[in-house]
């Protein structure tokens, strides 16, 4: 996809390796990052995340659905990816299905947490309404509109805010006469609840070009990597999730010195996005 | 119930729901014992053979409890004709499971998640050089699904692989552990896995101490991944033993 | 339903029957793209990126004496008010893609790029009547963004018949009313017309007035899309320090 000569080979890993990357910045530093939120209309919440070139756009829709016979008390989340072919001309067509359900499966991986619900970024008990018969299902679908490397960081990073800004309908329940009667539920469209994000995850991409490791890889670097781990951290500095990508197999040591690196870059990364929500909802505060 | 002597009795779902809820109280306890018997820390049975099927150039069977898998390898063969020129050779994994795999009876479709999975595992221990222009298949098919699954589909694809005589750097091995509360508790049943709190699986090349592919779910602090990973190595070198003896016994029969 | 109030002559949004929704055009937002650009109409917002001309991909499509013009036309999963996910490649989406391709066609000078490839991804992602439209609209400008030799700019607007009264730009509500659709393209400068749909049927006087708003409306969307293309050059020229 990416052609490169082999000076620009040579040049890229050579900058690495210096900790002096082609664009300035160090092996550990992300791009700007620009965070926009509400940019679409129809959705319950959205976002559109820019970094570098890369540019995703997230929206959030629930709606009502019926819980899982095996877990009543919880709602549904799915998470849906799709590679725009204006990102590039190999996602025309069926091209980007690959990508987009390796995408989608490492989102949800990092993001949704394990089978008993344990570190989840998104509280699912709290998306239930009445107890083994109604609850909210929450789609999330991804667009990415733009690609240059690092997909799944700004993905996850537009998740966490697109569900920021997520307003989930209040709703008044009249139950049936008999226990088995499906409720009636009546949606409010002026009240809304707040979603409670902190507990979302931030991805860190460590990319890995011949010794060294890097964040936020353009496609550029990416095309030089001999393996990349996406890490998931959460506010508490626990670990939440995490995949390999890449053909190369890693030393069991370097992983873990790889997931403490996460551990630091991600905590920047998560202040900064913080800091990022709150400025976006200031100024639509504003409008 | 020795009133009511029944030979079968349906399981309702009410009646799931409610063991799922026991179990999962179970688990959080610190002691408690395994279904089948096993200490927290100890694999269950292996068992390996090569030469499954075959019309493949590679086969292997895997059973490890009750997840039992067979695993076919096609090539190295020509590639499709509209794939482009490749000095590389190419891998390509398809697991699938049949209908009757799961208790409840399935579609018996394609896992694309698993296939993706099987890809990433075994391309780094694959000499892809060795092959240039064409196309290596892998097909595992999971007879029964009973816990564990992904790591017994990739263990036994290696052997395949190693079977059909393709070049690589090592074989891979792979080990999954759930973690319940603080227990870690080494290769689950599928219903454990139901109730587990986060996993982390592992597979591995233990000639090389290189790590091929990891994914890890659920809440972890780095120093309980540490322990994790130290037991899910030690268990992928002793697997790999005996994915060894395997081979060297299939190729002392055939000779 | 009263499309059209009978009192005020308001439509259903405030507008009047020959007011068009806001436009909006904005060039370069796909950084990786030859040439790339966002079109709004409205709450219709769709995205286009031009790639090309480049080699042939597939050897059998390519044409030795012209350029092979390509067009994929997709829509967002969340454009739409209620969520659907939709297969790629769909009837509609294909009649769609085909309509941008042979508009475009028409108007790039493909004799002068033999033997190579041109490809034009639109994404729409939100959806509020006059998709199409906004797809050629937002073409254009990412095939001029892409420096593509054209003979003159294509724009397109569509008008419907609704309430007997003749209306510009059609959204969601009024589109989906069942009325009569007319969309228009035209060349903006030649003032020709490359590309005419209706569903529906009209009656012959009233459709060449409901064409002729169409065309009125393509006419100010050519000048708006000219004031943009005018201001981007504007500021490549500032760059280069000119």
């Amino acid at each position: 996809m990416v052609g490169l000569s082999e000076g620009e080979k040579r040049f890229i890993r050579g900058g690495i390796a210096q900790d002096l990357r082609t664009d300035g910045r160090q092996r550990l530093h992300y791009r700007p990052i620009s965070v926009e939120t509400g940019v679409i209309p129809q959705a319950n919440g959205s976002a559109r995340v820019r970094l570098g070139a890369t540019d995703v756009i997230v929206s959030i829709k629930a709606e009502l659905g019926k819980p899982h016979p095996l877990q009543p008390d919880k709602g549904k989340v799915a998470i849906f990816i799709d590679c725009s072919p204006t990102a590039a001309p190999m996602f025309e067509g069926r091209g980007g299905e690959e990508l987009s359900t390796e995408l989608s499966f490492a989102l949800q991986r990092c993001l949704l947490g394990g089978r008993s619900g344990a570190g989840a970024g998104i509280d699912l008990s709290s998306l239930v309404i009445v107890e083994g018969k109604v609850c909210w299902d929450l789609y999330i679908d991804g667009l990415v509109v733009s690609s240059d490397g690092n997909l799944l960081d700004a993905l996850a990073a537009a998740i966490k805010v697109a569900l920021s800004n997520t307003g989930i309908p209040k709703v008044t329940v009249n139950l049936g006469a008999s226990p088995n009667d499906q409720p009636d539920v009546d949606v409010s469209d002026e009240e809304f609840l707040q979603f409670d994000t902190s507990g979302v995850p931030v991805v860190v991409t460590l990319t890995k070009v011949s010794r060294h490791y890097i964040v936020d890889a353009t496609s550029e670097e990416e095309s030089q990597m001999s393996s990349a781990v996406s890490i998931s951290v959460n506010r508490h500095g626990h670990i939440c999730g995490l995949t390999k990508r890449g053909g190369a197999g890693l030393d069991p040591s370097v992983i873990l010195d790889m997931i403490s690196v996460a551990k630091h870059v991600g905590e920047q990364l998560m202040s900064l996005l913080d800091s990022e929500i709150a400025a976006a909802e200031a100024s639509a505060e504003d409008q | 119930m020795a009133t009511n002597p029944s030979t079968y009795a349906l399981s309702q779902s009410s009646d799931s729901k409610q063991r799922l809820q026991q179990r999962r109280r179970l688990f959080q306890e610190t002691e408690w014992t395994r279904s089948d018997g096993r200490s927290f820390h100890q694999c269950r049975p292996a068992f390996l053979r090569t030469g499954a099927a075959n019309a493949a150039s590679g086969s292997a069977y895997a059973e490890f409890g009750a997840t039992k898998v067979i695993v076919s390898v096609f090539g190295p063969r020509e590639s499709k004709k509209a794939m482009m020129y490749s000095g590389t050779g190419r891998l390509n994994c398809n697991v699938s499971y049949t209908t009757f795999s799961t208790p409840v009876r399935g579609q018996g479709s394609d896992h694309k998640e698993y296939s993706s999975m099987l890809h990433k595992a075994l391309e780094g221990a694959i000499i892809l050089e060795t092959f240039p222009k064409t196309t290596v298949d892998v097909f595992a098919l999971v007879l029964e699904s009973g816990g564990g699954d992904l790591p017994v589909i990739v263990t036994c694809a290696s052997l395949a692989l190693a079977d059909a005589g393709i070049m690589m750097y090592d074989l891979v091995a792979s080990v999954s552990v759930s973690c319940f509360g603080r227990n870690l508790v080494i290769d689950p049943t599928s219903e454990e896995e139901a109730c587990q709190d986060g996993t982390l699986m592992i597979t591995c090349m233990p000639a090389r101490n290189e790590v091929t592919q990891l994914m890890l779910t659920g809440e972890w602090t780095t120093a309980k991944i540490n322990e994790a990973m130290e037991l899910c190595l030690d268990a992928c070198s002793k697997l790999a033993e005996i994915m060894r003896s395997c081979l060297k016994e299939a190729a002392s029969g055939s000779s | 339903m009263e499309y059209v109030d009978s009192l005020t002559g308001f439509r259903l949004d405030g507008r009047r029957p020959n007011d068009m929704r806001q436009i909006r055009g904005e060039i370069g937002v796909v950084a990786k793209a030859d040439g790339s650009a966002l079109f709004e109409m409205g709450n219709t917002k769709v995205i286009a990126a031009v790639y090309g001309p480049r080699e042939v991909q597939n050897r059998s499509q390519q044409v030795n004496n012209q350029a092979l013009v390509r067009c994929e036309y997709s829509m967002a999963n969340f454009s739409t008010g209620d969520r659907a996910r939709r297969p790629k490649g769909d009837r509609r989406s294909t009649e769609i893609s085909l309509v941008i391709r042979q508009t475009m066609e028409a108007c790039i000078l493909t004799h002068l790029m033999p033997r190579s490839q041109i490809d034009i991804f639109v994404q729409v992602l939100q959806a509020d009547g006059g998709t199409r439209s906004a797809c050629i609209n937002a073409a254009t400008l990412a095939l001029a963004d892409a420096g593509i030799p054209m003979c003159d700019i294509v724009t397109s607007c569509s008008a419907g018949y609704l309430s007997s009264t003749p209306l510009l730009d059609l959204n969601y509500i009024e589109d989906s009313a069942g009325g009569p659709d007319v969309t228009v393209g035209i060349l903006a400068k030649m003032d020709k017309v490359t590309l005419l749909q209706m569903d529906a049927k009209l009656p012959m006087d009233i459709f060449e007035n409901v064409m002729q708003l169409a065309i009125e409306g393509c006419k100010a969307i050519a000048q708006y899309i000219r004031g943009v293309l005018l201001e981007n050059t504007k500021q490549l020229e500032c760059r280069r320090g000119v």
